[in-house]
Protein backbone atom coordinates (compact mmCIF):
# COMPACT_ATOMS: atom_id res chain seq x y z
CA UNK A 1 0.00 0.00 0.00
CA UNK A 2 1.38 3.36 -1.04
CA UNK A 3 1.18 5.90 1.77
CA UNK A 4 2.23 9.00 -0.13
CA UNK A 5 -1.31 9.49 -1.41
CA UNK A 6 -4.59 9.71 0.46
CA UNK A 7 -7.70 9.05 -1.58
CA UNK A 8 -11.09 10.34 -0.49
CA UNK A 9 -14.25 9.26 -2.26
CA UNK A 10 -17.85 10.34 -1.90
CA UNK A 11 -20.93 10.76 -4.01
CA UNK A 12 -23.56 13.45 -4.34
CA UNK A 13 -26.90 12.39 -5.68
CA UNK A 14 -27.12 9.95 -8.55
CA UNK A 15 -24.90 11.82 -11.03
CA UNK A 16 -21.88 13.20 -9.20
CA UNK A 17 -18.88 11.50 -7.66
CA UNK A 18 -16.02 13.31 -5.92
CA UNK A 19 -12.50 11.95 -5.73
CA UNK A 20 -10.10 13.83 -3.46
CA UNK A 21 -6.40 13.20 -3.98
CA UNK A 22 -4.02 14.41 -1.27
CA UNK A 23 -0.27 13.98 -1.58
CA UNK A 24 1.59 12.64 -4.61
CA UNK A 25 -0.19 11.16 -7.62
CA UNK A 26 2.39 9.18 -9.52
CA UNK A 27 3.42 5.95 -11.16
CA UNK A 28 3.46 4.06 -7.85
CA UNK A 29 -0.16 4.76 -6.99
CA UNK A 30 -1.92 5.58 -10.28
CA UNK A 31 -3.60 2.17 -10.24
CA UNK A 32 -5.15 2.96 -6.85
CA UNK A 33 -6.55 6.19 -8.28
CA UNK A 34 -7.95 4.36 -11.30
CA UNK A 35 -9.57 1.70 -9.10
CA UNK A 36 -11.08 4.29 -6.76
CA UNK A 37 -12.44 6.24 -9.73
CA UNK A 38 -13.91 3.18 -11.40
CA UNK A 39 -15.55 2.10 -8.15
CA UNK A 40 -17.17 5.52 -7.76
CA UNK A 41 -18.47 5.41 -11.32
CA UNK A 42 -19.82 1.89 -11.12
CA UNK A 43 -23.28 3.20 -10.23
CA UNK A 44 -23.57 4.95 -13.58
CA UNK A 45 -22.65 8.43 -12.40
CA UNK A 46 -21.94 11.00 -15.13
CA UNK A 47 -19.52 13.39 -13.46
CA UNK A 48 -16.33 12.68 -11.60
CA UNK A 49 -15.05 15.80 -9.86
CA UNK A 50 -11.38 15.32 -8.97
CA UNK A 51 -10.34 17.58 -6.10
CA UNK A 52 -6.62 18.22 -6.44
CA UNK A 53 -6.37 20.99 -3.83
CA UNK A 54 -4.28 18.71 -1.62
CA UNK A 55 -2.18 17.21 -4.41
CA UNK A 56 1.46 18.32 -4.27
CA UNK A 57 2.81 16.34 -7.21
CA UNK A 58 1.44 14.64 -10.28
CA UNK A 59 3.29 12.85 -13.04
CA UNK A 60 2.12 11.86 -16.49
CA UNK A 61 1.07 8.41 -15.31
CA UNK A 62 -1.29 9.99 -12.80
CA UNK A 63 -2.49 12.35 -15.49
CA UNK A 64 -3.02 9.44 -17.87
CA UNK A 65 -5.23 7.79 -15.28
CA UNK A 66 -7.49 10.84 -15.20
CA UNK A 67 -7.55 10.85 -19.01
CA UNK A 68 -8.63 7.20 -18.98
CA UNK A 69 -11.48 7.94 -16.58
CA UNK A 70 -12.49 10.95 -18.65
CA UNK A 71 -12.57 8.88 -21.81
CA UNK A 72 -14.77 6.30 -20.12
CA UNK A 73 -17.22 8.97 -18.95
CA UNK A 74 -17.31 10.70 -22.31
CA UNK A 75 -18.68 7.52 -23.85
CA UNK A 76 -21.77 7.95 -21.69
CA UNK A 77 -22.05 11.74 -21.99
CA UNK A 78 -20.23 12.55 -18.77
CA UNK A 79 -16.79 13.88 -17.93
CA UNK A 80 -14.04 14.32 -15.39
CA UNK A 81 -13.91 17.84 -13.97
CA UNK A 82 -10.77 19.10 -12.22
CA UNK A 83 -10.94 21.26 -9.08
CA UNK A 84 -8.34 23.15 -7.08
CA UNK A 85 -5.15 22.17 -8.90
CA UNK A 86 -2.23 24.01 -7.28
CA UNK A 87 0.40 25.64 -9.52
CA UNK A 88 2.86 22.71 -9.48
CA UNK A 89 0.15 20.28 -10.49
CA UNK A 90 -1.55 22.70 -12.82
CA UNK A 91 1.76 22.97 -14.68
CA UNK A 92 1.61 19.42 -16.01
CA UNK A 93 -1.92 20.01 -17.31
CA UNK A 94 -0.62 23.14 -19.06
CA UNK A 95 2.45 21.42 -20.52
CA UNK A 96 0.45 18.55 -21.96
CA UNK A 97 -2.35 20.72 -23.28
CA UNK A 98 -4.91 18.90 -21.17
CA UNK A 99 -6.38 22.17 -19.95
CA UNK A 100 -8.13 22.04 -23.33
CA UNK A 101 -9.58 18.64 -22.56
CA UNK A 102 -10.65 18.98 -18.91
CA UNK A 103 -12.78 21.69 -17.42
CA UNK A 104 -10.60 23.20 -14.69
CA UNK A 105 -12.03 25.03 -11.66
CA UNK A 106 -10.43 27.08 -8.91
CA UNK A 107 -11.89 24.95 -6.15
CA UNK A 108 -14.30 22.17 -5.37
CA UNK A 109 -17.29 24.41 -4.72
CA UNK A 110 -16.93 26.07 -8.14
CA UNK A 111 -16.65 22.69 -9.84
CA UNK A 112 -19.68 21.31 -8.03
CA UNK A 113 -21.68 24.42 -8.84
CA UNK A 114 -21.01 23.86 -12.52
CA UNK A 115 -21.79 20.15 -12.67
CA UNK A 116 -24.94 20.57 -10.59
CA UNK A 117 -26.08 22.91 -13.35
CA UNK B 1 44.22 26.82 -16.24
CA UNK B 2 42.68 23.39 -15.87
CA UNK B 3 38.93 23.14 -15.91
CA UNK B 4 37.53 21.32 -12.92
CA UNK B 5 35.98 17.97 -13.87
CA UNK B 6 32.24 17.81 -13.26
CA UNK B 7 31.21 16.09 -10.06
CA UNK B 8 28.93 13.12 -10.39
CA UNK B 9 26.35 11.44 -8.24
CA UNK B 10 24.95 8.03 -9.10
CA UNK B 11 22.15 6.04 -7.57
CA UNK B 12 20.65 2.71 -8.50
CA UNK B 13 17.02 1.94 -7.84
CA UNK B 14 15.09 -1.27 -8.38
CA UNK B 15 13.04 -1.16 -11.57
CA UNK B 16 9.78 -0.86 -9.68
CA UNK B 17 7.27 2.02 -9.38
CA UNK B 18 7.64 2.46 -5.64
CA UNK B 19 11.31 3.38 -6.03
CA UNK B 20 10.80 6.16 -8.59
CA UNK B 21 10.19 8.51 -5.67
CA UNK B 22 13.69 7.79 -4.37
CA UNK B 23 15.19 8.99 -7.65
CA UNK B 24 13.01 12.11 -7.52
CA UNK B 25 14.19 12.92 -4.00
CA UNK B 26 17.79 12.49 -5.08
CA UNK B 27 17.20 14.80 -8.04
CA UNK B 28 15.87 17.50 -5.71
CA UNK B 29 18.84 17.12 -3.37
CA UNK B 30 21.37 17.34 -6.21
CA UNK B 31 19.63 20.24 -7.94
CA UNK B 32 19.65 22.15 -4.65
CA UNK B 33 23.47 22.08 -4.77
CA UNK B 34 23.40 24.11 -7.96
CA UNK B 35 21.41 27.14 -6.91
CA UNK B 36 18.50 26.46 -9.23
CA UNK B 37 15.28 28.20 -8.27
CA UNK B 38 12.68 26.13 -6.49
CA UNK B 39 10.53 26.06 -9.63
CA UNK B 40 13.43 24.67 -11.69
CA UNK B 41 14.25 22.13 -8.98
CA UNK B 42 10.65 20.91 -9.12
CA UNK B 43 10.86 20.72 -12.92
CA UNK B 44 14.01 18.60 -12.64
CA UNK B 45 12.30 16.37 -10.08
CA UNK B 46 9.38 15.83 -12.44
CA UNK B 47 11.67 15.15 -15.41
CA UNK B 48 13.65 12.52 -13.48
CA UNK B 49 10.41 10.98 -12.24
CA UNK B 50 9.12 10.76 -15.80
CA UNK B 51 12.30 9.17 -17.11
CA UNK B 52 12.32 6.57 -14.32
CA UNK B 53 8.59 5.91 -14.78
CA UNK B 54 9.28 5.28 -18.47
CA UNK B 55 11.92 2.73 -17.52
CA UNK B 56 9.48 1.04 -15.16
CA UNK B 57 6.47 1.13 -17.45
CA UNK B 58 8.05 0.15 -20.75
CA UNK B 59 9.03 -3.31 -19.69
CA UNK B 60 8.82 -5.57 -22.71
CA UNK B 61 8.74 -9.30 -23.12
CA UNK B 62 12.24 -10.55 -22.57
CA UNK B 63 13.28 -7.66 -20.31
CA UNK B 64 14.76 -8.60 -16.99
CA UNK B 65 12.49 -6.82 -14.51
CA UNK B 66 14.94 -7.49 -11.70
CA UNK B 67 17.34 -5.03 -13.34
CA UNK B 68 18.14 -1.77 -11.66
CA UNK B 69 17.73 1.70 -13.07
CA UNK B 70 20.90 3.76 -12.92
CA UNK B 71 20.42 7.49 -12.44
CA UNK B 72 23.50 9.64 -12.94
CA UNK B 73 23.71 13.33 -12.14
CA UNK B 74 26.61 15.26 -13.67
CA UNK B 75 27.07 18.64 -12.02
CA UNK B 76 28.72 20.97 -14.50
CA UNK B 77 29.62 24.59 -13.97
CA UNK B 78 26.67 25.87 -15.92
CA UNK B 79 24.40 22.89 -16.25
CA UNK B 80 23.10 19.75 -14.64
CA UNK B 81 23.08 16.70 -16.91
CA UNK B 82 21.04 13.67 -15.93
CA UNK B 83 21.14 10.19 -17.34
CA UNK B 84 18.56 7.52 -16.64
CA UNK B 85 19.65 4.13 -17.87
CA UNK B 86 18.09 0.71 -17.87
CA UNK B 87 18.72 -2.47 -19.74
CA UNK B 88 15.24 -2.67 -21.22
CA UNK B 89 14.48 -2.57 -24.91
CA UNK B 90 13.10 0.93 -24.76
CA UNK B 91 9.95 2.38 -26.22
CA UNK B 92 8.40 3.78 -29.35
CA UNK B 93 10.01 7.18 -29.86
CA UNK B 94 7.45 8.14 -32.49
CA UNK B 95 4.64 7.74 -29.97
CA UNK B 96 6.61 9.31 -27.11
CA UNK B 97 6.79 13.01 -28.05
CA UNK B 98 3.11 13.64 -28.76
CA UNK B 99 1.12 15.99 -26.61
CA UNK B 100 -1.97 14.72 -24.89
CA UNK B 101 -4.18 17.34 -26.47
CA UNK B 102 -3.22 16.05 -29.91
CA UNK B 103 -4.43 12.59 -29.09
CA UNK B 104 -5.91 12.70 -25.64
CA UNK B 105 -7.51 9.31 -25.70
CA UNK B 106 -4.07 7.71 -26.08
CA UNK B 107 -2.16 9.18 -23.16
CA UNK B 108 0.73 6.71 -23.23
CA UNK B 109 4.11 8.19 -24.01
CA UNK B 110 3.45 11.52 -22.35
CA UNK B 111 6.55 11.20 -20.21
CA UNK B 112 9.06 12.19 -22.88
CA UNK B 113 6.81 14.98 -24.05
CA UNK B 114 6.82 16.38 -20.51
CA UNK B 115 10.60 16.02 -20.17
CA UNK B 116 11.13 17.83 -23.45
CA UNK B 117 9.00 20.71 -22.20
CA UNK B 118 10.80 20.96 -18.87
CA UNK B 119 14.44 20.50 -19.82
CA UNK B 120 16.81 22.31 -22.18
CA UNK B 121 18.05 19.16 -23.92
CA UNK B 122 16.74 15.63 -24.28
CA UNK B 123 18.41 12.68 -26.02
CA UNK B 124 17.13 9.14 -26.01
CA UNK B 125 19.16 6.14 -27.11
CA UNK B 126 17.38 2.82 -27.38
CA UNK B 127 19.52 -0.19 -28.19
CA UNK B 128 18.10 -3.69 -27.74
CA UNK B 129 21.61 -4.94 -26.97
CA UNK B 130 22.59 -2.45 -24.30
CA UNK B 131 19.34 -0.87 -23.11
CA UNK B 132 17.90 2.60 -23.01
CA UNK B 133 19.52 5.85 -21.92
CA UNK B 134 17.52 9.02 -21.45
CA UNK B 135 19.91 11.96 -21.17
CA UNK B 136 18.67 15.41 -20.30
CA UNK B 137 20.25 18.72 -19.47
CA UNK B 138 19.13 21.73 -17.49
CA UNK B 139 21.25 24.81 -17.89
CA UNK B 140 21.68 27.30 -15.11
CA UNK B 141 20.31 30.72 -15.96
CA UNK B 142 22.94 33.42 -15.72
Amino acid sequence: MDTSLRIGARTEGSDIAILSLTGEVEVANAAQVRDAGLKLLSGGRKYLVVDLSGAEYMDSTGLGTLVGLHKRLRESGGEVVIAGAQPRVRRIFDITGLTQVFRMHEDLSAALKEVRG
Amino acid sequence: MRTKAPEQVEIRIPRRPEFVRVARMAACAVACQMDFTIDIIKDIELAVGEACANAVEHVRIGDDTTDDILVRFILGQDQLALEVMDRGQGFDLEQAGKSAADDWDEPGGLGLFVIRALMDELHVDCDPATGTCVRMVKRRQT
